[in-house]
């Protein structure tokens, strides 16, 4: 499979002032490569705060990466200022949030058409055509229904099909998918990820998906990657991943998430103790020692795992492997 | 474009709307009116000019008044005649008449009488024309009221001569000497009674003129035909008056009265009305584009563009502004574009600031970041994506400083730095104020400014709301 | 019986007409039992909880039923009595979104310390003594009381409020979605928390989500709402791994599971509109079962496995 986007050593950091004179830096995303082939779904899972969003905004240059490089389609697009089009036209992403990230001031219409407008279709038939079969792919049926409305009309579930229509219209070859169905009703979840799911495969399309829901991730993924403090801390085929987590992190992940059953109240949950520290000033070695259950006292505070390929395609940053 | 279709059905989809438009419509039709009619130098012309008011009635009352009132009030009265009404050979010269008549009908005396005479023409040097001028009585007394002579011409000027051409003859018969003796001898010679002149000035010529009198020498109006005469008598039978006028000073006056100075409220109300539009629409106009465009630029591009225009707003938020008005129409005069530009000049930044704030605010939306995802520029992220998240804002702004222009307008104009070349509604208002209109109850000149005032303002404060739909389509109707 | 809810109403006026949030809602709570109300976002699990804690919106239209607790109706009782014996005594509640709410400027610890202040009379100093040991309950440090809002990590907020609501001794708690906003590890945490309240306390609980998965970690009995209706009610044995009613079948079909390879289902079609719900059943638009009677007539609650369904294929 030919990459699509290759993520080598990529540093996010942002400063943020503290008072008056200090200046602190949250290292977002601190070191993280990762390949996305044409067609494959990567998750990205991790609690909040873990820098998945900072990453995926970071990969489609909506963020100046601090260092590493970003090879996108080939090209190397880390330090391109000006000639950025076509990225915006082969690289879309999708909101987590479907209420905030359509203009209320446009209609349906006018949202799908923009990125059109913008990327030089000038036929005006031409875009009508292309809006109404992005509709009908997003099941918005009867489109000619969806076109006049404004955003505040549509349910939570139908304003994201309309982010998804848009972030299709352009054909990209890539998208990032920053929670994309995390505000919607659990009910209709699994619609919206069918939905997209089956267009990714459709059209081919690279994917990043981001999620704090491993579940989901399960469905939806070919790939998964853990992340932890701004760092991989796993990466490997979902299946792989999730039956046979090697990182104590993602197996507490794992464990944190019940399935419906009678017998979970007469058991006690096992958990990860304390709460994710700041990125500001991220424990030393491993970053996940102080809240590991199986650290290994005088090494896992001191040196940083680095990632071992453990199993077939399947990598760790543990130094229990 | 159907968009603006759409805009539009939807503006004009609600009362609110329909009202503020055809406000607008009719102040817009005034002005057009006003400025086609009043010529467009009026102010220093007229309005300014108080020698061009002396022979209308001071603090007049509108004349409609009298609808309501069982004793009505006398009117003003201007009688005028341009030709001769008789010629009569008299001893080899000639005697013209120019006669005009006047029904007087109500229990009043007329505030004060003025003749005048324009563009006396006449061809003998040696022998100039005299002008006698007589009042004859609904009783069929004859007053002779005044007596003018033209001197001799010694230059070496050609005939025809003109007097009075560029600005007529006034007499002011009220309290002139000469009518008094003549009053004198009319009561003695008519009615016996002999009163001095001092006498006759005190009980006011035009009481005698236009009294019968009663038992105890009191005089009460005489109602009937009055005829005034202009009697010219000349050498040459070319000679003649150009207009022989009589003005009949009234307790009301036109549509909307008069002020201290006898000006007509209704002339310097309408040329109000183009001047409130110019001010207010300008100042707003040009406050708000520039205010919100430097407010949205300023938010949006951020970085040192920000903080120069965020600097620039605060130094001019922290200039006083008296002073430098005061400076600045001491060194160019109160000028209306001089206002305009202050009133701008000095309300930019307030908005500018407001707006920029808004905008920080817009820019962390998440559709702003996925314009820019879709790649649109920055310049169309501004217009499309981030204006109509303050247009609201902005227009109301908009109508604020409408009426708020028109009020600093007349604001300034109290301190004596509006343009003093042209009324505004301000300064009749202000002038009204300074004058004690309040205090001494001359309504018809404090009322119709500040309602015009507040006309103007709430014409646009309906089509602010009018507009509200069209630019937050939450408040659309449900499609 | 410790509490008894039947035939429960609460409508709320807005311009489109009335929103029937909560539409004869009737349930039981036993001692030491945690009932679950579960159901789609806007069902009106919120509404049914806010109408048994008395905290009611000005707009609301109609407020009807009966709520016994212990055999005393707490409908009739005024504002005053329901306040200083029933609510935060009796029965507390911890709020939709609470640990947002608290106020930035007084510290933690005073805000827990209020309740006791004000229904207990106790004094500051005595107050905060009972709040370091509620605080230790629920594992958080005594030194917290002392800390402001924001220096509070979300899962510790959640935490402090759920020693709000315990102030008083409450018989009953209700629960909001009290994890909805945390991460799957603090979510964890405090389900712990809540099982180890439960059981050392032997206080009854309601606790109301949209993630039946969740829900299965503490409830005893679940009550499925649909348009602000109890479709079903029943014991966890009984509705989770056999669910009766249509609607409780696919909202449990719908969940993403770790542990089995079934792909979720999902429900077709909008959730209803409470203003005009549907005719019949409320479930009707969406049913894959549907039959004729269905638009027609409202099912009425049938007897099965010791809980009610509401649905006609059980008639
Ligand atoms: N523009 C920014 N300026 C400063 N800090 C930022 C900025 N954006 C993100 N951060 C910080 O970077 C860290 C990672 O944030 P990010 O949004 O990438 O996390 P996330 O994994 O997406 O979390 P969530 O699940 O809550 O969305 C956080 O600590 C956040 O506070
Ligand atoms: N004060 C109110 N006025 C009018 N409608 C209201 C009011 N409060 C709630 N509603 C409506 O009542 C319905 C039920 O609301 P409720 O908050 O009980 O739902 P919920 O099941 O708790 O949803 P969520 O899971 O999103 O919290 C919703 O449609 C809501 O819009
Ligand atoms: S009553 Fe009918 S429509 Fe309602 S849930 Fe049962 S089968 Fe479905
Ligand atoms: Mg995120
Ligand atoms: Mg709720």
């Amino acid at each position: 499979m030919e990459p699509i986007l290759e993520l080598i050593d990529i540093k996010t950091y942002f400063s943020v002032r503290k008072g008056l004179f200090k200046t602190l830096t949250v290292k977002a995303v601190d070191g993280i490569s990762m390949t996305i082939s044409r067609g494959e779904v990567v998750a990205v899972v991790g609690e909040s705060g873990s820098g998945k969003t900072t990453l995926g905004r970071t990969a489609i240059k909506l963020i100046e990466p601090t260092s590493g490089k970003i090879v996108f389609k080939g090209s190397d697009i880390t330090n391109i200022k000006g000639d950025i089009k076509w990225i915006r036209k082969e690289a879309q992403i999708i909101f987590q949030d479907p209420f905030s990230s359509l203009n209320p001031y446009m209609t349906i219409k006018q949202i799908l058409e923009e990125p059109l407008i913008i990327h030089g279709v000038e036929d005006v038939s031409e875009r009508e055509e292309i809006i109404l079969r992005a509709l009908n792919n997003v099941r918005l049926s009867p489109p000619e229904d969806f076109i006049l409305k404004f955003p505040h009309m549509l349910s939570g579930g139908q304003r994201q099909r309309v982010c998804i229509a848009r972030a299709l219209v352009l054909n990209p070859s890539f998208i990032v998918a920053d929670e994309p169905v995390s505000m919607i009703d659990a009910s209709s979840r699994a619609e919206i990820l069918l939905l997209f799911r089956e267009l990714q495969e459709k059209y081919s399309i690279g994917m990043m998906y981001i999620t704090h829901d491993i579940a989901t991730a399960k469905y939806f993924s070919h790939n998964i990657s853990v992340m932890y403090l701004g760092k991989i801390v796993e990466y490997g085929p979902t299946k792989e991943v999730l039956k046979n987590p090697f990182h104590p992190y993602t197996a507490t992940l794992i464990n944190a998430i019940p399935d419906p059953d009678p017998e979970n109240r007469f058991r006690e949950r096992s958990i990860v103790p304390g709460e994710p520290p700041s990125p500001i000033n991220p424990p030393t070695g491993c970053r996940f020692h102080p809240r590991c259950p199986q650290i290994i006292d005088g090494k896992c505070s001191l040196s940083e795992p680095i990632s071992r390929e453990v199993d077939l395609k399947h990598f760790v940053a543990c130094h229990l492997y | 474009m159907s968009f603006i279709r759409e805009s539009f059905s939807e503006f004009w989809a609600s009362n609110i709307s329909k009202i503020g438009i055809l406000f607008l419509a009719i102040l817009v039709a005034v002005s057009i009116y006003t400025v086609t009619t009043l010529p467009l130098d009026f102010g220093v012309r007229y309005w300014y000019n108080p020698v061009y008011w002396v022979d209308y009635p001071k603090s007049a009352q509108p004349e409609w008044i009298n609808i309501f009132l069982s004793e009505k009030l006398m009117s003003h009265v201007e009688l005028s005649i341009s030709k001769a009404s008789g010629i009569k050979p008299y001893n080899n010269r000639f005697i013209k008449y120019y006669n005009v008549s006047y029904n007087h009908e109500c229990n009043q005396f007329p505030k004060f009488i003025t003749l005048r005479i324009s563009d006396l023409l006449f061809y003998r040097r040696d022998s100039p024309p005299i002008v006698r001028f007589y009042v004859t009585r609904p009783d069929g007394r004859t007053i002779e009221l005044y007596t003018l002579a033209i001197e001799t011409i010694s230059s070496n000027a050609t005939p025809p001569f003109r007097y009075f051409s560029m600005e007529p003859k006034r007499i002011l018969l009220s309290g002139d000497i000469y009518l008094a003796r003549s009053l004198v001898s009319f009561l003695y010679r008519e009615f016996n009674i002999s009163l001095g002149t001092s006498g006759v000035l005190e009980v006011g010529s035009e009481k005698i003129i236009f009294g019968s009198i009663g038992g105890d020498n009191t005089f009460t109006p005489l109602i009937g035909r009055y005829v005034f005469s202009a009697v010219l008598i000349c050498s040459d039978v070319n000679d003649g008056i150009g207009m022989f006028n009589v003005v009949l000073g009234g307790y009301v006056y036109g549509l909307m009265g008069t002020d201290v100075l006898g000006r007509d409220l209704f002339q310097g109300l309408l040329f109000g009305f183009p001047i409130a539009l110019i001010i207010g629409v300008g100042v707003s106009l040009l406050t708000t584009f520039i205010g919100a465009g430097l407010g949205i630029v300023s938010g949006y591009i951020g970085g040192r563009v920000d903080d120069f225009i965020q600097r620039f707003a605060d130094t001019i938020n922290n200039i006083p502004l008296l002073p430098l008005l005061i400076l600045l129409s001491f060194i160019f005069g109160g000028r209306l574009w001089l206002i305009i530009f202050v009133l701008v000049f000095f309300n930019w930044p307030s908005l500018t600031i407001i707006v920029r704030s808004m905008v920080l605010s817009a820019k962390a939306s998440q559709f702003i970041e996925a314009a820019v995802a879709i790649g649109a520029s920055r310049l169309r992220i501004m217009v499309k994506h981030i204006f109509p998240q303050v247009a609201p804002f902005v227009f109301a702004q908009m109508i604020f400083f409408t009426p708020y222009a028109i009020l600093a307008e007349s604001a300034l104009s109290f301190l004596g730095l509006g343009d003093v070349t042209m009324p505004t509604w301000g300064q009749i208002l202000e002038y009204g104020f300074k004058n004690g209109a309040v205090f001494l109850g001359y309504w018809w000149w404090i009322l119709p400014p500040g309602l015009f005032i507040v006309y103007s303002a709430v014409t646009f404060v309906f089509i602010a709301l009018g507009m509200e739909p069209v630019v937050n389509p939450r408040l659309r109707r449900w499609k | 019986m410790l509490l008894e809810v039947s035939n429960l109403r609460l409508y709320f006026k807005t311009l489109r007409g009335d929103v029937k949030a909560v539409d004869g809602v009737s349930f039981s709570l036993d001692k030491g039992k945690t009932l679950g109300i579960v159901g789609e976002s806007g069902c009106g699990k919120s509404s049914t909880a806010n109408a048994i804690v008395r905290n009611l919106p000005r707009n609301v239209s109609r407020y009807e039923g009966r709520i016994c607790l212990e055999d005393m109706d707490l409908i009739p009782l005024s504002e005053d009595e329901f306040r200083s014996k029933i609510r935060w005594r009796r029965i507390s509640m911890v709020f939709q979104g609470a640990m947002n709410s608290l106020n930035p400027v007084l510290k933690v610890g005073f805000q827990v310390a209020e309740p006791l202040i004000i229904h207990k009379g106790l004094s500051r100093g005595e107050a905060l003594k009972i709040v370091e040991e509620l605080f230790r309950l629920v594992g958080l440090s005594s030194e917290i009381v002392n800390r402001y809002p924001h220096e509070l990590s979300g899962g510790m907020k959640q935490r402090a409020i759920i020693a709000m609501a315990l102030t008083l001794n409450p018989d009953i708690l209700i629960l909001d979605e009290p994890t909805s906003a945390l991460d799957v590890s603090i979510q964890a945490q405090i389900m712990n928390l809540l099982k180890n309240l439960k059981r050392k306390l032997g206080i009854s609980m309601i606790f109301i989500t949209h993630d039946i998965a969740l829900a299965s970690d503490i409830c005893d009995e679940f009550g499925v709402m649909y348009a602000g209706e109890l479709v079903e009610l029943g014991s966890a044995e009984k509705i989770l791994p056999s669910p009766k009613h249509p609607y409780t079948q696919k909202l449990l079909s719908s969940i993403p599971r770790l542990h089995s390879d079934k792909t979720p289902e999902f429900i077709p079609g909008a959730p209803p509109d409470l203003v005009a719900p549907p005719s019949g059943c409320r479930f009707h638009p969406r049913c894959p079962y549907v039959m004729d009677k269905c638009s027609r007539e409202n099912p009425p609650n049938t007897l099965v496995n010791g809980g009610f369904v509401k649905c006609w294929l059980y008639k």
